[in-house]
This record gives structure tokens, C-alpha cells and sequence, in this order.
């Protein structure tokens, strides 16, 4: 019963949180210029929650992200733009995206999870680096280097969406209900099996977890999650083109997870909030901002590995703590000696 | 105990196993009944932590078979045997790192409900956690925060909560390695009650590799002795006791230290 009332006050909370940070975001974007970083940021939340999946809960380290990405961003534009010989409706060539690329994603998954650890992490920068030449060269689907444009505008549910603003409360809900997916997962059995193949594959495999699939699972979960964000991204910006789909942005969503912290949802969100509005922020410093995400990487992994959830969390267990060791009250802690 | 006429829930035909020229299994055939607390004793070396990873899975035999309630598992893969009811602990507990007790227990619990990720996903279960684990939590003698964090617990009440872990999972046979190192003298008690309980209350047949010689000789019904592989002795404790093979082996054993 304690567990039902605690569920219902985090729901209320998430609520108040999510439409408090409507409100703030609308006052502070004045531009459209700003409502647009907001909404990549959005966008690339999605990409950071594949991460936290991947990285946080199974412990693989994927690049792949970004090459599905691209893939659901062309796979709309091409079906919005007719150029396939089909004009479908945005909404429907968005839809479309999930079953499509939960079979590419399973089958690439199957491949390149083959190997491991390490050696996954290479194959997937090689699977990226393929892809972007692929997206940049092959002009009949891809439209080489002047990319797709021209993808009509979006009508949801009667609403035509215009600009930046039309679009943030829909991508900032969809946000928040993909978030409430991930942590649903991290919750129950397929995000234990997930971890335990992180932590400790023996044992996982002694606790009946088939660890090859359920990382093909979850793989195929982030390459769903990718693929989504890129239709999304395709649909808001109305032109899509292969240089947003380098290694060196998906070095970007990785930062975007880091520094929010894997092991956390809302540290996604976070995350990728930081990763994109900071640059704005300190437009005069642009040259140094490589050179800021490397330091920040590197002093992150050593002082807080968990990233900025995971300093929340230490410091909530913290005081738990003390007020645990109040209670006691110089009583030895009973541990069953 | 263990009459002949009933089914053995877990056999083993004549299983061999080198890694290289080294012989860590030489014909071993044994049987583990429901109910039954077997020990698998030896000096160090001989080969009884190999035999249990190839019950479970982890390694495969060079020859010979392994039957699980009568059906071959010998090329049945590990996750496969676990989801049949072969549960195991370790000599150093496994555990998820940077989780609650609460979570980690649940890996146990998740395995014993035998539903999908999808059912997982939609909040059913079918075994009752909570009146489960304080069953368990009383024999031992726990009192926790179940949010706490794993890495906070002694080594000690943590092998013990491994074996709870996977009585969680409701095994049919449970393959416990050395799971009273590390414990104080209150803990090994405890856990003599947990074995005892589960072979007794649930028909778990228990197979235990442990050291402790007075624990061995008072929790178990039969015991199997290998040495460098060879199993050299099967009978009750108090065969076991007074077997030249065995006394001979163990005080061999101590020429060499």
C-alpha cells in the first residue's frame, strides 16, 4: 500500500515538474533560434535514453545510435516527399519507423553483439562510419550531399505545426513518456536481467538470463529509440542531410548520457539539456568547447562515474544515512551477529 | 533418505573433464534425490567447483551425461538449466553492483516467477515475493533496508543472501560451493537451518561443496569424495569417516602443504 501512494506522489511530481518546465522554457525562448536548441535537445534525449539502455543497463558501449538516427530520419523523409513513387501522411511514415527499425536493429544486433564488449564498441564506429558514407553517396534514397528536402508539414490531431513552438509541448511530452518506458524497464525483469549480464555474466547466466538475446533486446530497444528521435528530428526541421549523422556527433549523445549519469533516466534528459544549451551559452568560447567536453569526460569518469543523477542520488542515500544513524541512537546496528 | 526407487532429480553418468593434461573429472557418476543434502568433499584442487560449473552449464563435459529429472541436459545450454530448477551459488557471492538488496534479490525471484520480459514489463508475477523472503529473512535472522546498497553488507550475509537469492527462484536442486567460508560461527548455524529448510520444506535436493568437516558431517545424508577428479569414495558421513581412501587422501594432502 506504502508502494501504490509512493508511485502516485512521484506521478504528481513528474507532472508538476514537466508542465513547471513548460512554462520556464516558453518564458525563457524568446526566439525561435532558442526554442530550437530546446527542441533538439528533445530529440536527442531520445538517443541519450538508447544510451542509458545500452551503456547503463547492459554495459555495452554503442555508437550505432547515430546510423539509426539517420536511417529513421531518410526512412521519413523519403516516405513524406513521395520520392519512393508514395506520399504517406508524416505522422504514419513516423509510425512506421518503429516496426522497421526494430527488425534492422534486431538483425544488426544479432551481428555485431557477436562479439564483445570492446570489440562491439569498435564494430559499431565501423557500422557508423559505413553508414555515413552510405548516406552521403547514394543519392537515389539518400540524396547524397544535398540531403531531402522539402518534408511536409506535420498535422497532429487536427493541429498544424508550424514552427519551434508548436512542436515543444508534443516532443517535451513524448520525451517524458518514452522516459517513463525506459525506467519502467529498468524496474522489472528485463532491466535486472540487463544489468546482472553487466555486472556479472556467470551469474546472470546461473539466474537463467539468456545474456546474448537480452543484449540483441536491448539493442534493438536503442535502435528503436534512435530511429524515432530521427524521425522526429526529420519532421521538425523539414530537411534532412547525411553530415548531421558523423561519428562525431554520436561522440555527442554518449557525452549527453555521461554527464547526466547512465545508470539514470531523468539524467538523460539532463544531460542532453546541458550538451546542447551550454554551447549557446558560451558561443564566444566555441573553439575550446572540445577541449571543455574532453576535461569534463575525463574529471566526470574519475570523481563522479554516475554523472550529475548519480551526485543526487549519493548525497539523498547520505542523508537517509544520518538520519538512520540518529534513530539508532548509539544501539548497535542489529545485522543478525 | 534417498530410497532407490525414487526418480533422482539430478544424475550423473560417468563424466570426464581435462583442461589439457590436467584431469579435474575422471568418470564421476553420482545422483542428488529431492530432499536430499549431498556433500561433494576433496582437497583443494580436486576438481569439485569444476564439477558443479558443469552441472550448471558454465562448462561442458568432455564425456559422459548429465540427466535432469530423468531427461539429458548434457548440451543443454546454462540459462536453459537455470529456468529448469538448477539454482547456484559461488565461493565469492555475485551480485549486482550499485543496487539495493531489494533488486538484487528480485534477479532470483524474476527467474523462479518464469514469465517473459513483456509479462515482467506489465507488472504480473506469479510467486508471492514479499511472504516468500520473510519466511526466508527469519531463519537467518536479517534485518535490512531493502534499499540499501548491496556493496553495504558483510561478506558473510551476503553468501548467505545468494543462497536466498536462488531459493528465490524455487530450484529443484541447489548446487551450494563453499558457502561457509567467511562465516561466523551464528552464521554458519543459520545457514545449516536455510540448507536444512530447503531440502526438508520444498524437496530441494541441495549438492554441497564445503571444507568445514563438522558441517559436512552434520547436515549431510550422503557424501561423494574426489580427488584430482577421482571420486573416490560415496557412502553416509560415517563411511565417509572411517574410508582409508579418504583418510588417506586428506592427510596425503597435508604431507604436501
Amino acid at each position: 500500500m506504502k508502494n501504490t501512494k509512493k508511485t502516485c506522489l512521484k506521478g504528481i511530481l513528474l507532472l508538476l515538474g514537466t508542465i513547471a518546465f513548460y512554462f520556464v522554457v516558453r518564458r525563457v525562448c524568446t526566439s525561435l533560434y532558442t526554442m530550437m536548441v530546446v527542441n533538439i535537445a528533445l530529440i536527442y534525449t531520445l538517443i541519450a535514453y538508447s544510451v542509458s539502455v545500452m551503456l547503463g543497463m547492459g554495459g555495452e558501449l554503442s555508437f550505432a545510435g547515430i546510423t539509426f538516427m539517420g536511417g529513421g530520419a531518410f526512412l521519413v523523409a523519403n516516405l513524406t516527399t513521395s520520392r519512393l513513387g508514395l506520399q504517406l501522411p508524416p505522422i504514419a511514415a513516423f509510425l512506421l519507423t518503429i516496426p522497421f527499425f526494430a527488425i534492422i536493429g534486431f538483425v544488426v544486433g544479432l551481428i555485431l553483439l557477436r562479439l564483445k564488449s570492446t570489440f562491439f564498441t569498435f564494430s559499431t564506429i565501423a557500422l557508423v562510419q559505413m553508414s555515413y558514407t552510405i548516406y552521403n553517396n547514394y543519392k537515389p534514397l539518400f540524396g547524397g550531399p544535398d540531403g531531402i528536402a522539402g518534408i511536409p508539414t506535420t498535422t497532429l490531431f487536427g493541429l498544424k505545426m508550424m514552427d519551434y513552438y508548436d512542436w515543444f509541448p508534443w516532443l517535451l511530452g513524448f520525451a517524458v513518456l518514452i522516459g517513463l518506458f525506459i525506467n519502467r524497464i529498468r524496474t522489472t525483469p528485463m532491466g535486472r536481467s540487463l544489468a546482472s549480464c553487466r555486472d556479472n555474466e556467470t551469474a546472470a547466466r546461473v539466474l537463467g538470463v539468456n545474456v546474448y538475446m537480452t543484449k540483441v533486446l536491448a539493442f534493438t530497444i536503442a535502435a528503436v529509440l534512435s530511429a524515432m528521435a530521427g524521425g522526429l528530428y526529420a519532421l521538425q526541421t523539414k530537411f534532412v542531410s547525411a553530415d548531421m549523422f558523423t561519428y562525431a556527433s554520436s561522440t555527442k549523445y554518449i557525452i549527453m548520457a555521461m554527464i547526466g549519469g547512465v545508470q539514470s533516466t531523468i539524467g538523460a534528459f539532463i544531460g542532453a539539456l546541458i550538451v546542447q544549451v551550454l554551447p549557446q551559452l558560451l558561443k564566444s568560447f566555441e573553439g575550446y568547447l572540445q577541449l571543455f567536453w574532453g576535461v569534463s569526460i575525463v574529471l566526470l569518469m574519475v570523481f563522479m562515474p554516475e554523472g550529475i543523477a548519480g551526485i543526487f542520488r549519493a548525497t539523498v542515500r547520505r542523508m537517509k544515512n544520518k538520519k538512520k544513524k540518529t534513530a539508532v541512537e548509539g544501539g548497535v546496528p542489529d545485522g543478525g551477529k | 533418505m534417498a530410497e532407490n526407487s525414487r526418480q533422482p532429480v539430478l544424475r550423473l553418468d560417468s563424466i570426464c573433464k581435462s583442461f589439457g593434461g590436467v584431469v579435474t573429472a575422471k568418470d564421476v557418476s553420482f545422483s542428488v534425490y529431492p530432499g536430499e543434502i549431498k556433500g561433494l568433499i576433496g582437497p583443494n584442487g580436486a576438481g569439485k567447483t569444476t564439477m558443479m560449473n558443469m552441472i550448471s552449464g558454465i562448462y561442458t563435459a568432455d564425456s559422459g551425461e548429465i540427466f535432469f529429472e530423468g531427461k539429458n541436459i548434457t548440451k543443454t545450454p546454462d540459462y536453459a538449466r537455470a529456468r529448469m530448477g538448477i539454482g547456484r551459488t559461488f565461493q565469492t557471492p555475485r551480485f549486482l553492483q550499485r543496487s539495493s538488496i531489494r533488486d538484487n534479490l528480485l534477479i532470483g525471484a524474476d527467474l523462479g516467477n518464469r514469465i517473459g520480459f513483456l509479462q515482467g514489463f506489465l507488472g504480473k508475477s506469479s510467486t508471492n515475493f514479499q511472504s516468500e523472503l520473510d519466511e526466508m529473512m527469519e531463519i537467518l535472522h536479517f534485518r535490512f533496508d531493502w534499499d540499501d546498497d548491496i556493496n553495504s553488507l558483510p561478506f558473510g550475509q551476503r553468501k548467505l543472501l545468494e543462497i536466498v537469492r536462488s531459493l528465490l527462484s524455487h530450484p529443484k536442486v541447489i548446487l551450494v560451493d563453499e558457502p561457509a567460508a567467511g562465516l561466523n560461527n551464528k552464521e554458519i548455524e543459520y545457514l545449516m537451518e536455510i540448507l536444512r529448510m530447503a531440502a526438508k520444506k520444498r524437496n530441494v535436493g541441495v549438492l554441497l561443496i564445503e571444507h568445514s568437516m563438522d558441517m559436512i558431517m552434520d547436515i549431510c545424508e550422503s557424501i561423494v569424495v574426489l580427488c584430482f577428479g577421482v571420486p573416490i569414495a560415496q557412502g553416509t558421513p560415517a563411511e565417509i569417516a572411517t574410508n582409508p581412501a579418504v583418510i588417506e587422501a586428506y592427510l596425503g594432502r597435508e604431507d604436501d602443504d
